[in-house]
């Protein structure tokens, strides 16, 4: 008998990717600044306007894999899912003029968005799945972000074994692109726990790990720093770029 | 002829010659480490075990002890500590494909190691582009580029260097084999791998989109990407053994200072 160790290292890489910040002067300095200049060149020369490619039915993965954790163990989260998220509100406030506590059937009333796209992970694999949900471009205007608004910061029920909450975040442009939802269903089905039910973010249009799961607040900012490490997410604040076109 | 000295490498040659000779490596180790995160190869759209070609995996054996395998085209070879079950760059050996003395850094982290390869991508690019418009301006480009005309003089020179022939063809400052080589390093591997990279990135997909179509689809333009790295390396290795083999120090002394003797080894080196 013979017993798969990579599904272990896997979990181990991420571990150890998450012990701490990269100390290393160089990735920190120089690296660092080229790939930040790498992402204007990348805007200025291809824009972000780009579709991502949308595929078939018959191209959809039908055990879609798991990106990043499992379902997680917060308390709060695991009280939501027994009531079926009956007592989910999806939260938007911070800078804007009229926060929103949103049900999931005022989310599905929006939800006019179906997109089958490819999930690109940053370790290098892809899956297709079939999304739907509504556009965060939408829900973001139905709290009218103020006129300082610059970002949309999601606040996830996921923490880690370090008591890290999870985090990610988009500028506004990036926000309002046609393809970035807030998502509800996968491959027609309400999403599981494991894939980051009730909603999750889906932006194809970058590396998985902006795929925010399990979001419950929509906060609004005009600055990333003051939260957590300050880099603007969880995996950003243990050395991935913050802009994951790339 | 035999003894004088040629000025053979412009400045730009040489800075870029060992521009790229430093991007090659750290590209090549960098690029293990981000491969490691993901350590098998599809030639496919989107990830599929059934058309896999290249994986590495780790098991444990009946009496517990752990195997690293290789599989190449569904060919499994048992490669323990070197690949699948190697250095792990922490003082021991854990399930990861490549070993931590072939990547940077050498520990698991792939966000360094994407950082290191992004880096370095520039370093590539500019050392390329700065070279074929300095080749160009100078007319190395002229004496570098394969024609068709040179493809009778290939096997003649090919039975030169296997020392079945007494004289190599007639030819100019580079020999067939030597311009069909830098042609297709300079026109074909460099641009090459530098399409099939950006192709893995998904706003390029999203604005040209039929570049990764035309590649087979992300995860095949990640296999080719993998498959022009070892191209390239072979390519380095046969280069290596030609500097060394039709003399080292003249060789070195041009691609540093510029200066070349010619002599025995002239028109047959790296």
């Amino acid at each position: 008998m013979k017993r798969r160790l990579f599904i272990a290292s896997s979990l181990s890489a991420l571990g150890l990717t998450a012990c701490g910040p990269v100390k290393d002067s160089l990735t920190n300095g120089p690296f660092r600044n080229v790939l930040l200049s790498t992402e204007h060149l990348n805007k200025a020369v291809i824009g972000t306007h780009g579709l991502a490619r949308e595929y078939k039915d018959s191209d959809v993965d039908r055990m879609f894999r798991v990106n990043g954790l499992d379902t997680p163990s917060d308390s709060a989260y695991a009280a939501l899912a027994r009531g079926g998220f009956r007592d989910y509100r999806l939260v938007v406030d911070g800078l804007v003029e009229h926060p929103q506590k949103l049900s999931l059937a005022e989310l599905r009333a929006a939800a006019d968005k179906t997109q089958i796209t490819r999930h690109d992970c940053v370790e290098g694999w892809s899956a297709i799945g079939k999304w739907r949900g509504a556009p965060l471009g939408t829900v973001i205007a139905m709290a009218q972000p103020k006129a300082n608004a610059r970002y949309c910061v999601f606040h996830c029920f996921d923490t880690d074994q370090n008591g890290t909450k999870y985090y990610e975040s988009l500028d506004l442009h990036q926000a309002a692109h046609p393809q970035t939802i807030l998502a509800l269903d996968l491959n027609d089905k309400p999403l599981d726990n494991d894939h980051g039910a009730p909603v999750r973010l889906k932006i194809p249009t970058q590396l998985g790990y902006k795929s925010a799961k399990w979001v419950s607040r929509i906060e609004l900012v005009a600055d990333l720093q003051p939260i957590d490490g300050g880099m603007g997410g969880y995996w950003e604040d243990q050395g991935y770029e913050w802009y994951a076109g790339i | 002829m035999t003894g004088r000295r040629v000025y053979r490498h412009g400045i730009v040659a040489r800075t870029t010659h060992w521009l790229w000779a430093l991007a090659m490596l750290v590209l090549v180790m960098s690029g293990l480490q981000i491969f490691n995160a993901a350590p098998y190869l599809d030639a496919s759209d989107k990830s599929n075990p059934a058309r896999r070609v290249l994986a590495f995996d780790a098991q444990r054996a009946a009496d517990g002890q752990p195997v690293g395998t290789t599989a190449v085209f569904g060919h499994t070879f048992r490669t323990t500590h070197l690949f699948g079950y190697t250095d792990d760059g922490m003082g021991g050996e854990s399930a990861r494909a490549f070993p931590a003395w072939l990547t940077l850094p050498g520990p698991q982290s792939l966000a360094d190691g994407r950082r290191w390869h992004l880096f370095f991508a520039w370093a590539l690019f500019i050392a390329l582009v700065a070279y074929l418009i300095s080749a160009a301006i100078r007319g190395t480009l002229r004496e570098l580029v394969f024609r068709p005309s040179d493809f009778p003089k290939l096997l003649p020179m090919q039975l030169y260097y296997l020392r079945l022939r007494k004289d190599p063809p007639p030819h100019g400052t580079y020999n067939p084999l030597q311009k069909l080589a830098y042609t297709v390093v300079l026109f074909g591997f460099f641009p090459l791998i530098i399409i099939t990279g950006l192709a893995l990135s998904p706003s390029v997909d999203a604005a040209v989109p039929w570049l990764t179509w035309i590649l087979g689809g992300r995860q095949f333009a990640r296999t080719w990407h993998f498959t022009l790295m070892a191209l390239l390396t072979g390519y380095f290795g046969t280069h290596l053994i030609l500097v060394l083999t039709t003399g080292v120090w003249n060789n070195m002394r041009s691609m540093i200072t510029g200066w070349y003797v010619l002599g025995d080894h002239d028109g047959v080196g790296p």
